[in-house]
């Protein structure tokens, strides 16, 4: 059974139409890789499905419940993660808060370290920087304090949006061996990348999106394979 | 000795200055809200304060009944002015959340008068007095420096609140929250944060403080009226500003410092000039901390 299913979901802001009856799938421990241009509708896309973007018609339904108009904190605490563009970390708090806010829904203190202490086993270097403000954590800190925040929520699916966006080949290769390790966890992960390469490597399916519409979907390794998709955004032609 | 004296009274008018500073600076740290009715509330809370002596028949000189009294007082009163503040946002705010900043603040000046006529209806147009029910008794064996009984009641509601709320805010899971969302509140609910129950119980906080504050103005100052909270809200909006408004500490040391620069003006230049001194080094401070005291020099709003 598919964990999220998007059923032809249109949003936008005014007169703009960012997303034009788009219907995705994720199965259970299933990575989706959603690749495309600037202005595609990615984010929107992803802000839809948690509701801080209002769906204007079409569905979204959470392992079988629909959860179209629901508040962003109730889709969260249903088990949907989301490390958004741009990361969004809290600037002016500690790491470790940061972190904490991540388990905000987890009320059993040693179970909330537990999953901190995990999350920064993924990341050791978060845990040499716990008591330093988010705001002044590298690019890079940054992105993996915004993984590793998503994760002490024990999501069981995870939106991730542009994971690798202006970061060191280094870090990128760590980030995405994290996010490759998920499905091994049981988390099913929507992955939102311009770095269509590697995330059609990593995904076990992708769509294609352009100007708010899917046109192409299949298989990683038969996208990536695809001419269109070779020449529109693995830069071959 | 005199100017001891005067600092002494400068602090803790500031004290009272600082409660009132903390509710505008907490609800424009959450939602960049100037919450003009902020005053008004306080008048209101006030008007129940005054209703409540007589109802409750708290009388002066009773010892730990009068004492009682007035902690019953400073509790009811926080909880109608919280309330009120919840309510408001309800009604008023809430709806325009995502409207231009213009229009919430419009409509804060809206309620402004709106409770501003309710304060009229319940009080009067008149001046009313404010039963005396702490005694301004020295309590320093000293003629030359008094420190009453009155002062002391101040401190001893101030002191514990800012403390409580210090504690709530850098250590609860509720404090985490109002800070997440106050910086962020689309991450905050991306976490699982209920954003506007955060809002409501900043609003609830303000407010409460706001309600004690009432509380403590009828008892020190012994005068209330429909009109106090305009001029009372400017001071606390001013020491607000003044601390770095959104800061809580901020709030706290600008409410001291306008108290301070009220007293030593009042008594080394007269009364009349006091509050063009007070805006006057707010300008200058302004001028050249425009971030206020305390305040925040860059803003990185996403
Ligand atoms: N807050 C907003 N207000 C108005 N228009 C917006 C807003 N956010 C996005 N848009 C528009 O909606 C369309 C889709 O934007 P979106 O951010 O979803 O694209 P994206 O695929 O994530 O792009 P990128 O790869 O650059 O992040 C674009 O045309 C964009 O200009
Ligand atoms: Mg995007």
């Amino acid at each position: 059974m598919a964990i999220l299913e998007v059923r032809d979901l249109s949003a936008g802001y005014g007169p703009i139409r960012a997303l034009d009856g788009v219907s995705i799938d994720v199965g259970e421990g299933e990575t989706v890789a959603i690749i495309g241009a600037n202005g595609a509708g990615k984010t929107t896309l992803l802000m839809a499905i948690v509701g801080v973007v209002p769906a204007r018609s079409g569905s979204v339904a959470f392992q079988g419940r629909p959860i179209t108009g629901l508040p962003t904190h109730v889709v969260s605490r249903m088990g949907i993660g989301h490390a958004p563009e741009g990361r969004r970390i809290f600037p002016r708090l500690s790491v470790r808060e940061n972190l904490e806010l991540g388990g905000f829904t987890q009320t059993d203190r040693q179970a909330l370290k537990r999953d901190i202490d995990e999350a920064c086993g993924m990341f050791p270097v978060l845990g040499e920087r716990m008591a330093q403000m988010g705001g002044t954590l590298s690019g890079g800190e940054q992105q993996m304090l915004a993984l590793a925040r998503a994760l002490v929520g024990r999501p069981k699916l995870l939106l991730l949006d542009e994971p690798s966006l202006g970061l060191a080949p280094l870090i990128v290769e760590r980030i995405f061996d994290v996010i490759g390790s998920l499905a091994k966890r049981g988390i099913s992960v929507v992955l939102v990348e311009q770095n269509a390469r590697a995330a059609l490597r990593l995904a076990d399916r992708g769509y294609v999106l352009e100007t708010g519409r899917v046109t192409l979907t299949g298989p990683g390794a038969e996208l990536a394979h695809d001419r269109r998709v070779r020449e529109a955004y693995l830069g071959e032609g | 000795m005199f100017f001891l004296q005067q600092c002494l009274i400068g602090l803790t008018n500031g004290a009272l200055v600082a409660l009132v500073a903390l509710g505008y600076t907490m609800v424009y740290g959450i939602i960049g809200l100037i919450n003009f009715a902020h005053g008004d509330l306080i008048m209101l809370g006030a008007c129940l304060a005054l209703t409540l002596v007589g109802a409750l028949g708290i009388a002066a000189g009773g010892g730990a009944a009068t004492w009682a009294g007035v902690a019953a007082l400073v509790l009811l009163c926080g909880l109608f002015c919280g309330g009120l503040n919840v309510a408001v946002d309800r009604i008023v705010y809430k709806p325009l959340r995502n409207a231009p900043k213009l229009a919430p603040l419009v409509s804060a000046i809206g309620v402004s008068f709106i409770f501003m006529n309710a304060g009229l209806f319940w009080l009067g147009p008149a001046d009313r007095s404010f039963p005396d029910l702490v005694p301004s008794t020295n309590l320093l064996a000293h003629d030359g420096l008094q420190f009453t009984l009155k002062d002391l009641l101040v401190v001893l509601v101030v002191v514990p609140l800012m403390v409580g709320l210090s504690l709530l805010v850098r250590t609860t899971r509720l404090g985490k929250a109002m800070r997440a969302v106050s910086q962020d509140p689309v991450a905050a609910a991306l976490v699982g944060v209920d954003v506007d129950r955060v809002i409501a119980a900043t609003f609830f906080i303000g407010g409460f403080l706001g309600g004690a504050a009432s509380v403590i103005y009828g008892l020190y100052i012994n005068t209330i009226g429909f009109q106090m909270g305009f001029q009372n809200g400017l001071y606390a909006f001013t020491a607000a500003v003044l601390g770095g408004i959104g800061s809580i500490p901020g709030a706290v040391l600008g409410g001291l410092v306008i108290g301070l620069v009220r007293a030593l003006s009042s008594a080394y230049v007269g009364e009349r000039w006091t509050g063009a001194i007070v805006f006057a080094i707010l300008i200058v401070i302004l001028v050249f901390r425009p971030e206020g005291l305390l305040g925040r020099r860059t803003r990185e709003k996403v």
